[in-house]
C-alpha cells in the first residue's frame, strides 16, 4: 500500500469499490534503495554482456556500416546518386530529416515538460528518451549536411561567421532559422541529459570494478560526492534547464515547419503548420519511446521501474498529439476546399486520388483511423499490441512527411513541369543507415550507462516517503 | 470536511447578482437604442460582446474535460468552471440578435451578391443561410448536452455515487473532440466568413486558444472573490493560484505563439487569397491596436506572470486577469472591427475598393455590459445552485492539500 501513487491510494480511500479505475504504481512495491541501484547499476557493472546484446548490436552496426558505405559513395559521385529530380528536389533527405527531429520531442517533452509539471512518471523513462533525443538529433543532422554533397562547405553556408567576403546567410530564411533551432537543441539536450547523469556517474564510479571503470566515470562524475552543497545546485541547474528546454519543444518543430509553409506551394503554405508539426513530433517521439521501452523492460527485466503506468500515459500521449494530427488532416481537406484556389484544391485531389494516393490513405489509416484503438483500456494493457501499434505510427508519421513533401512538389502550379519521383536504392541505404546508428547509439548507452536514472528512482521508492522532505 | 460544512456560496452573491442585473438589463436597453438609431453597428458589437462570454463559457466546459482526463490540483476549481458552463443555455438566446443581423454581418447572405463572385459561389454550399443556422443549432445542441451531462454527472458524484467517475472520464474524452471541432467550425462561420474570401488554417486553434484564456482569467476573478470569503477563504491555498497562474502564462505563450505563426506565414508568403486580412489590420490606424495587443495581450501579461509571488497573491493576481479579460475583448473587437468601416457598413457588402479606418462606436461598449451583465447574473445563478467544491470528486482531499512546499 505504501508504495503507490497518492492518486492510488485516495482512491481506495474515498470510495473503496472499484469505482475508479485504479492506476499501475509508478513503480513495484517493495523496492530499496539498494535493490534500484544494485539492479540498475548491475546491467551497467557487470563483466558478463547478453549474448542477446550483440546479436542486436551486430545488426544495428551492419546498418551503420552501410551508411558509411553510402556517405562514402555519396561523397565520390554527388547526390546525383538519389532519387531527386525537378520538381522533386527536396525528398528523402527533408523527409528523414523531419521525421528524426521530431522523434527527438519526445525526451525533451519528457525531461523538460513534465518535469516542470511535477509528474511522477518521467522518472524511469526520462533517461533513456532524452539519449533517444540526441541520438535522433544527430540522425536528422546528417541530412541537410549531406544534402548538400559538399559537406565541408556546410559551415561556410550555413554559420554566420565574420567573413571579409561579404557573404552572410539568408536571415530571413527559416532554413536558417532551422540551423540554429536545431543546433540550440541539440546542444541544450546534452547538457540536460549529462547533467542528469553526473549523480549517476558518481555511483557507477563507486561501485565500479575495474581501475578503468572507476576512472572514466570518475571523471565523468565530475567531482561529485553527494553533499548537500552539490544536490542543492544540482536542482537549481536541472530546473533551470528544464525552464529552457521547454520552449525548444515548440520552437524547433515550429522552425521546421516554417521551411515549409513560409512557401506559397499548395500543400506547404498553411498557417496551422507549426502546432500541427509540433503535435505530430511529440506522437511520433512517444512512439519510439514506445518501441524502445516495451523490449527494454522485457529483456532487462524492468518491469518493476517502466510499469504499466508507464505504458498507459505513454499511449495517453500517443492519443491526444495523434488526435491534433487528425484533426490538421481533416483542417486541411476543408480548407483545400473553402480556400476556392483551384490549386489547392487540385493539391487535395491529388493526393487522395493522385499517383502516391496509397501512401495518403495509409498515413490515414494508421495516423486518424488506428490511433482510435488507444480510446481503449484493454488496447492499453495489451504490451504486444502497444509495440506493434507504435511501430505503425512511426511508419504512419514518414508516411505524413514523404505526402506532405513529394506530393506537393511533384505537380506544382504548371502542368509542364510535372514529374514522378521514386527513391533509389541509396535513399534506402542512406535511410536504413541512420536507423542503423541510431540503434548503435543506443544498444552502446544500454550497456555503457544506466539507462534509467538510478537516484530519481530512489526518489520514489517508500524508503524516501519515510524519511521527511526533499524531492524536486 | 464534507459533514461540517456544505461549502454554499457567500451570502453577498445574491447582491452581487442582482447588480449583474441590473448591469444587464441597463446595457440591453442602450443597445436597444442602439438597435433603432445604429442598426449596423449594434449587429458588430452585439457578436464581439456575445464571442467574449462564449469563449468563457466553451473555455470553461473544456477545462472541466481536461480536468476529469487528467486530475490536477486545479480541479479545485472546478464548479467554478461547471458553472460558467451551465450559463450555455443563456448564451444560446443570446445568439439570436446573431441570426437577426446576419444579413449586416456576413455578405454572403446576400443572393446577388455571391451571384457576382465566383468565390462566393464556390462556398456557397457551406456559406448559406440554411446550413449556417444548421450548424449553429448543432454546435450549441452539442454543447449544452455535453455541459448538462458533465454537470448532472457531477451531482451524482457529489451525493457519493462512485460509478459515475468512469462515465465523466468517457464523456469527457468525447466531449474534448466534440468540442474541438465545433468551437473550429463555428470560427469560420462566425468570424471567418465575416471577411468570405479569407481564410487560415490555424484559425481554429487561434479561436480555442483565447477561449482557454478568457475562461482562465475569468476563473481568476471569482476566485479571488470567492478566497476573501467563508468558505474558500480557508480552502483555497496560494499554490492553487499558483496553477491558475501558470495555466495563464501557458494561454498568453499560446496565443503569442499562434498569432506570430500565423502572421508571419501570410505576410511572408504575400499571396493575394491571404494578405488582404492583415493589410486591413496593419495600416489606417489599426497598426496602432495591433502592437497594443501584442505588447498588452502578451509582452507585459507575459512578464508579469512570470513573477512567482504574482501568481501567489490572488489580489494581484486578480490585475493581471481583469487586464486579460479586457484585452480578450480587444482582440476580439480586432478580429471583428477591420471588416467594418465607422459608419458600421460591412465592407464586403460595398463595391469597390474599401478599407476601414480605426474606429470605436459608443455601442462596443454598451454590447458588452449587456451580454456581460445577463451573462453574469446567469453565471453567479448557476454558481450558487451548487457547492463550491465537488465534495465528491476522488481526488479532492489531494488537490486541496496539494502544493504546500512548492
Amino acid at each position: 500500500m505504501a508504495t503507490e501513487h497518492p492518486h492510488d491510494r485516495l482512491a481506495h480511500v474515498s470510495d473503496g469499490s472499484a469505482a475508479l479505475r485504479v492506476s499501475p504504481p509508478v513503480i513495484a512495491p517493495g523496492h530499496t534503495f539498494e535493490s534500484v541501484t544494485d539492479k540498475i547499476s548491475g546491467i551497467v557493472l557487470t563483466k558478463r554482456t547478453p549474448i542477446g546484446w550483440f546479436f542486436g548490436f551486430a545488426i544495428a552496426f551492419a546498418f551503420l556500416m552501410l551508411l558509411n558505405l553510402t556517405i562514402g559513395h555519396l561523397l565520390m559521385t554527388g547526390i546525383g546518386i538519389w532519387g531527386n529530380n525537378v520538381p522533386v528536389g527536396w525528398a528523402f533527405d527533408i523527409i528523414n530529416f523531419v521525421w528524426w527531429i521530431g522523434i527527438g520531442h519526445a525526451g525533451t517533452l519528457i525531461s523538460a515538460i513534465l518535469l516542470l509539471f511535477r509528474q511522477q512518471w518521467r522518472t524511469s523513462i526520462n533517461r533513456f528518451a532524452e539519449a533517444m533525443t540526441l541520438f535522433a538529433v544527430a540522425c536528422a543532422a546528417m541530412f541537410p549536411l549531406l544534402h548538400t554533397g559538399r559537406p565541408w562547405l556546410a559551415a561556410y553556408w550555413l554559420f554566420p561567421y565574420p567573413n571579409t567576403m561579404g557573404l552572410w546567410p539568408q536571415f530571413r530564411s527559416p532554413l536558417i532559422w532551422d540551423v540554429f533551432a536545431v543546433s540550440t537543441y541539440f546542444t541544450v539536450s546534452l547538457l540536460f541529459w549529462f547533467t542528469g547523469l553526473v549523480p549517476d556517474m558518481a555511483t557507477l564510479r563507486d561501485r565500479a570494478q575495474s581501475k578503468a571503470a572507476r576512472v572514466v566515470f570518475g571523471v565523468l562524475s565530475l567531482g561529485w560526492r553527494g553533499s548537500a552543497k552539490h544536490w542543492q545546485r544540482y536542482e537549481m541547474a536541472y530546473l533551470l534547464l528544464a525552464g529552457i528546454s521547454t520552449p525548444l519543444v515548440l520552437s524547433v518543430h515550429s522552425v521546421v515547419s516554417f521551411d515549409f509553409a513560409i512557401s506559397v506551394l499548395p500543400g506547404w503554405h498553411a498557417t496551422i503548420f507549426p502546432p500541427y508539426f509540433v503535435a505530430g513530433a511529440i506522437y511520433s517521439g512517444f512512439a519510439m519511446v514506445m518501441t524502445l521501452a516495451v523490449p527494454l523492460r522485457k529483456f532487462y527485466h524492468l518491469e518493476d521501474f517502466i510499469t504499466m503506468r508507464h505504458i498507459h500515459n505513454m499511449t495517453k500521449v500517443m492519443l491526444v498529439t495523434g488526435m491534433i494530427v487528425a484533426y490538421g488532416y481533416a483542417n486541411e481537406a476543408f480548407f483545400a476546399w473553402y480556400s476556392a484556389n483551384p490549386y489547392e484544391g487540385y493539391m487535395m485531389m491529388n493526393r487522395m486520388t493522385g499517383p502516391y494516393a496509397v501512401f495518403y490513405w495509409s498515413l490515414i489509416a494508421i495516423n486518424a483511423a488506428m490511433i482510435q484503438l488507444f480510446w481503449f483500456r484493454r488496447v492499453r494493457d495489451n504490451v504486444a499490441l502497444l509495440f506493434v501499434l507504435s511501430l505503425f505510427v512511426n511508419v504512419g508519421m514518414w508516411l505524413e512527411r514523404f505526402i506532405i513533401i513529394v506530393t506537393s512538389l511533384h505537380r506544382d502550379f504548371l502542368p509542364s513541369s510535372w514529374d514522378m519521383y521514386a527513391p533509389t536504392r541509396w535513399d534506402f541505404a542512406m535511410f536504413t543507415g541512420t536507423i542503423g546508428l541510431f540503434l548503435s547509439l543506443f544498444f552502446l548507452f544500454i550497456r555503457l550507462l544506466p539507462a534509467l536514472a538510478m537516484f530519481e528512482l530512489r526518489t520514489i521508492v517508500p524508503q524516501a516517503k519515510v524519511q521527511a522532505g526533499h524531492h524536486g | 470536511m464534507a459533514d461540517v460544512t456544505t461549502y454554499a456560496a457567500p451570502a453577498d452573491l445574491d447582491r452581487l447578482r442582482t447588480r449583474a442585473l441590473y448591469a444587464g438589463v441597463a446595457g440591453l436597453v442602450v443597445c436597444g437604442i442602439g438597435l433603432v438609431v445604429d442598426r449596423d453597428h449594434f449587429f458588430r458589437s452585439w457578436l464581439t460582446a456575445y464571442l467574449l462570454f462564449l469563449g468563457i463559457a466553451l473555455g470553461s466546459m473544456a477545462f472541466v474535460m481536461i480536468n476529469h482526463l487528467s486530475g490536477g490540483s486545479w480541479g479545485v476549481f472546478r464548479r467554478v468552471f461547471e458553472a460558467s458552463s451551465r450559463t450555455l443555455p443563456l448564451l444560446a438566446i443570446l445568439f439570436l440578435p446573431v441570426v437577426l443581423g446576419m444579413g449586416t454581418l456576413y455578405s454572403w447572405t446576400h443572393e446577388d451578391h455571391v451571384q457576382a463572385d465566383e468565390v462566393l459561389r464556390h462556398k456557397a454550399p457551406y456559406l448559406n443561410v440554411g446550413f449556417f443556422l444548421i450548424r449553429a443549432l448543432a454546435y450549441f445542441a452539442g454543447w449544452i448536452l455535453i455541459a448538462w451531462t458533465l454537470t448532472r454527472l457531477s451531482k451524482r458524484q457529489d451525493e457519493g455515487d462512485m460509478s459515475v467517475n468512469l462515465t465523466l472520464q468517457y464523456v469527457s474524452g468525447a466531449g474534448i473532440v466534440f468540442y474541438a471541432f465545433a468551437a473550429t467550425f463555428a470560427a469560420i462561420d462566425w468570424i471567418m466568413s465575416i471577411n468570405p474570401h479569407w481564410y487560415s488554417t490555424l484559425f481554429g486553434f487561434i479561436f480555442i486558444g483565447g477561449q482557454g484564456l478568457s475562461a482562465l482569467a475569468f476563473t481568476i476573478v471569482i476566485s479571488a472573490w470567492l478566497v476573501r470569503r467563508e468558505p474558500m477563504a480557508a480552502l483555497l491555498r496560494p499554490s492553487h493560484f499558483h496553477d491558475l497562474g501558470k495555466l495563464s502564462l501557458a494561454f498568453v505563450m499560446l496565443w503569442a505563439y499562434f498569432n506570430f505563426s500565423q502572421y508571419m506565414l501570410v505576410f511572408a508568403a504575400n499571396i493575394v487569397e491571404e494578405i488582404p486580412y492583415f493589410i486591413a489590420r496593419i495600416s489606417h490606424g489599426w497598426q496602432f491596436l495591433a502592437l497594443f495587443l501584442v505588447i498588452f495581450q502578451f509582452a507585459v501579461p507575459f512578464l508579469l506572470l512570470l513573477s512567482r509571488d504574482l501568481k501567489r497573491t490572488p489580489y494581484r493576481l486578480v490585475m493581471v486577469a481583469v487586464w486579460l479579460l479586457v484585452i480578450r475583448y480587444i482582440d476580439l473587437f480586432m478580429l471583428v472591427a477591420p471588416e467594418f468601416d465607422a459608419s458600421g457598413a460591412n465592407l464586403h457588402l460595398l463595391t469597390g475598393e474599401h478599407e476601414s479606418g480605426f474606429y470605436v462606436h459608443w455601442l462596443d461598449l454598451a454590447a458588452p455590459l449587456a451580454v456581460g451583465g445577463l451573462w453574469f447574473w446567469m453565471f453567479l445563478t448557476q454558481l450558487a445552485q451548487r457547492p463550491l467544491l465537488a465534495v465528491g470528486d476522488p481526488y479532492l482531499r489531494e488537490a486541496l492539500q496539494s502544493g504546500g512546499g512548492h
